[in-house]
């Protein structure tokens, strides 16, 4: 479904993007995600397609806000009811087949705060499906979720989503979510700068921002001086790093540069100081993270370091040794620098 | 228990033994056995009890709109309208009596353009229910906006995209999830309609209620004489909003 949307306040938004099976708009908190939503759904005004000026009441969407809103004095099968018409058993009926459908049969004479967040997301999505909607809306699935049980409601989540072939449009700033996605659109002043699969957007983030988004940490400002077959040559604050990408490379043109921080590899030596992508310089700081180390890292220019327990594994960094890091050119990438 | 907790109880059950030593008082000095009622209290507890029936329809009919509007809006003046709200409450219930029968009386504009048409609002059961509207609609609509307040909008907005019209949202969400606040509401206004005296007694002087005739009884009569109706005015006006009270605070789900 194509959804082109204009809204002037809260926030300035001009949104054209397509929503096919589970769609995530990714953007930072504060942006315009809630806002969007809520246009679509017809709780606040905006013009666009598709629903301009219909009343909500008459949109066909199921919109699940973050918490989900479930109706307190209503039971589980009361409230997936809500939008039923017809007899009491009949609509009863229609709903413990609904609750059926997201594994809460047993469920349907509890109220909500007697269900779990993960239950009451999905007697949520159960009460959006008994009006049949065209289009779901999801305001951050993930936000009223524990971190143990996120990832299996996540999934459960969209192979309901899947199996019942509705188009989706979940807007998050977890990027977790984003990277289960169908398709992955990034918003960015205002408007989507980018939409792909997440592996290309996570490959290939269009901008600094995207990248950001996407769980980049090392972004920096950097010009590009030549290229040769499918290598690119950059120059980053006095260091001249090789970047396989086969496109952009206009002599001198500012272009940002980027690497995971998990993608930077600690080199067990100091030798080999001029090696392609080798970058010395002193750690400055170390902080454990769960079973990860991550390290500031001071050298041409400061770089974020990631590394897990299995690289890590009997070696610890300490603050003021001098190492040797390599940036390996198939993991370094290469966006538009202009936010 | 700790000596914090103690001191806690005590001041706390002295306060309640200050509260209910008025009661306490009154059940000592009545005297069971000759307990009669005078010359027209029984016609007072009937015009009591229509009238403020009469007042009470009024207050829930016209002040729950008001309520939700200014629950539901936001404008430009809106202290402005909520001040004209709280005007009536504000006001010494004698000065409000004054107004009314300056506004509304024999001798004012409306006042002769309403008895030309047959109403007159002085010493009438109209100007009764003029005064305890005037006296007891402020506390509903002040109570019933916190109550449509306490409605999380988010609810009513769902009800929205689940296809329900602004009407049936009202009815389905918005009024049983305010139906407790509302409840207190009928009940504060219950008991302020029922007791309303200062302005009753400028405006309504005739037919008498409970308050003037306990008034009167008092005058004409002494103490003595007042307990009866006392007793049964209590009868009348407290169970209503100590029932509703007692729910409210026993219901924890709708919250």
């Amino acid at each position: 479904m194509r959804i082109d949307y204009e809204l002037s306040a809260p926030v300035r938004l001009s949104i054209s993007m397509d929503a096919a099976g589970f769609t995530v708009l990714l953007g930072l908190s504060g942006t315009g995600k809630t806002s969007l939503l809520r246009a679509i759904a017809g709780l606040i005004s905006a013009r666009g397609t598709p629903y301009d000026g219909v009343p909500p009441d008459l949109r066909r969407v199921g919109y699940l806000p973050q918490g989900y809103a479930l109706f307190p004095h209503l039971r589980a099968w009361e409230n997936v009811a809500f939008a039923l018409h017809g007899a009491r058993h009949a609509r009863r009926e229609r709903a413990d087949e609904l609750l059926d459908l997201v594994g809460l049969r047993d469920a349907g004479e509890r109220y909500p705060d007697q269900l779990s967040g993960g239950q009451q997301q999905r007697v949520a999505i159960a009460r959006a499906l008994a009006r049949e909607p065209e289009l779901l809306l999801l305001d951050e699935p993930t936000s009223a979720l524990d971190t143990v049980t996120r990832e299996e409601v996540l999934d459960e989540l969209t192979g309901l989503i899947r199996r019942l072939k509705i188009p989706t449009l979940a807007v998050t700033h977890d990027w977790h979510v984003a990277a289960i996605a169908d398709s992955l659109a990034v918003l960015s002043g205002g408007r989507i700068v980018q939409q792909d699969s997440p592996a290309r957007v996570f490959a290939e983030p269009a901008t600094g921002a995207v990248a950001r988004l996407v769980g980049f940490r090392n972004l920096f400002p950097a010009r590009i001086e030549g290229h040769e077959g499918g290598s690119v040559f950059v120059a980053l604050a006095g260091a001249r790093l090789c970047v396989r990408a086969p496109r952009r490379a206009d002599y001198g043109a500012p272009i940002g540069i980027g690497i995971r921080s998990d993608e930077i590899v600690v080199q067990p030596d100091t030798d080999g100081a001029s090696d392609e992508n080798s970058l010395m310089g002193t750690v400055q700081g170390v902080r454990d993270e769960g079973l990860a180390q991550r390290v500031a890292f001071k050298s041409a220019v400061p770089l974020d370091i990631l590394i897990p327990r299995s690289v890590a594994s009997g070696r610890s960094l300490r603050a003021g040794e001098v190492v040797r890091v390599t940036l390996p050119a198939g993991r370094l990438h290469l966006f538009d620098w202009r936010d | 228990m700790t000596p914090n907790r103690i001191s806690l109880a005590v001041a706390a059950a002295a306060v309640l033994a200050f509260l209910a030593l008025p009661f306490v008082g009154l059940a000592l000095s009545t005297d069971w056995s000759t307990l009669g009622f005078t010359t027209g209290d029984a016609g007072a507890i009937r015009i009591s009890l229509t009238c403020t029936a009469i007042s009470l329809a009024i207050i829930i009919a016209l002040g729950t709109p008001l309520a939700y509007w200014l629950a539901h809006s936001s404008f430009r003046g809106k202290a402005v309208v909520e001040m004209l709200v709280l005007l009536p409450l504000l006001t010494p219930p004698l000065a409000m009596g004054i107004l009314l029968a300056t506004l509304y009386g024999p001798y004012s504009y409306i006042g002769r353009a309403l008895e030309a048409v047959g109403i007159i609002l002085t010493n009438s059961p109209a100007a009764f229910v003029l005064a305890q509207v005037y006296g007891a609609s402020p506390y509903y609509v002040v109570t019933a906006r916190a109550a449509f307040e306490g409605v999380n909008p988010e609810l009513e907005e769902i009800a929205r995209t689940l296809g329900k019209s602004r009407v049936a949202t009202f009815r389905l969400v918005t009024l049983p999830l305010a139906a407790l606040g509302l409840a207190a509401g009928v009940g504060v206004a219950w008991v302020r309609a029922l007791g309303e005296f200062g302005i009753v007694l400028v405006v309504a002087y005739f037919p008498q209620g409970i308050p003037v005739k306990l008034w009167v009884n008092l005058q004409d009569i002494g103490i003595g004489a007042v307990y009866p109706l006392l007793w049964l005015f209590f009868l009348i006006a407290m169970p209503l909003p100590l029932v509703l009270g007692t729910v409210s605070r026993r219901r924890v789900r709708v919250t």
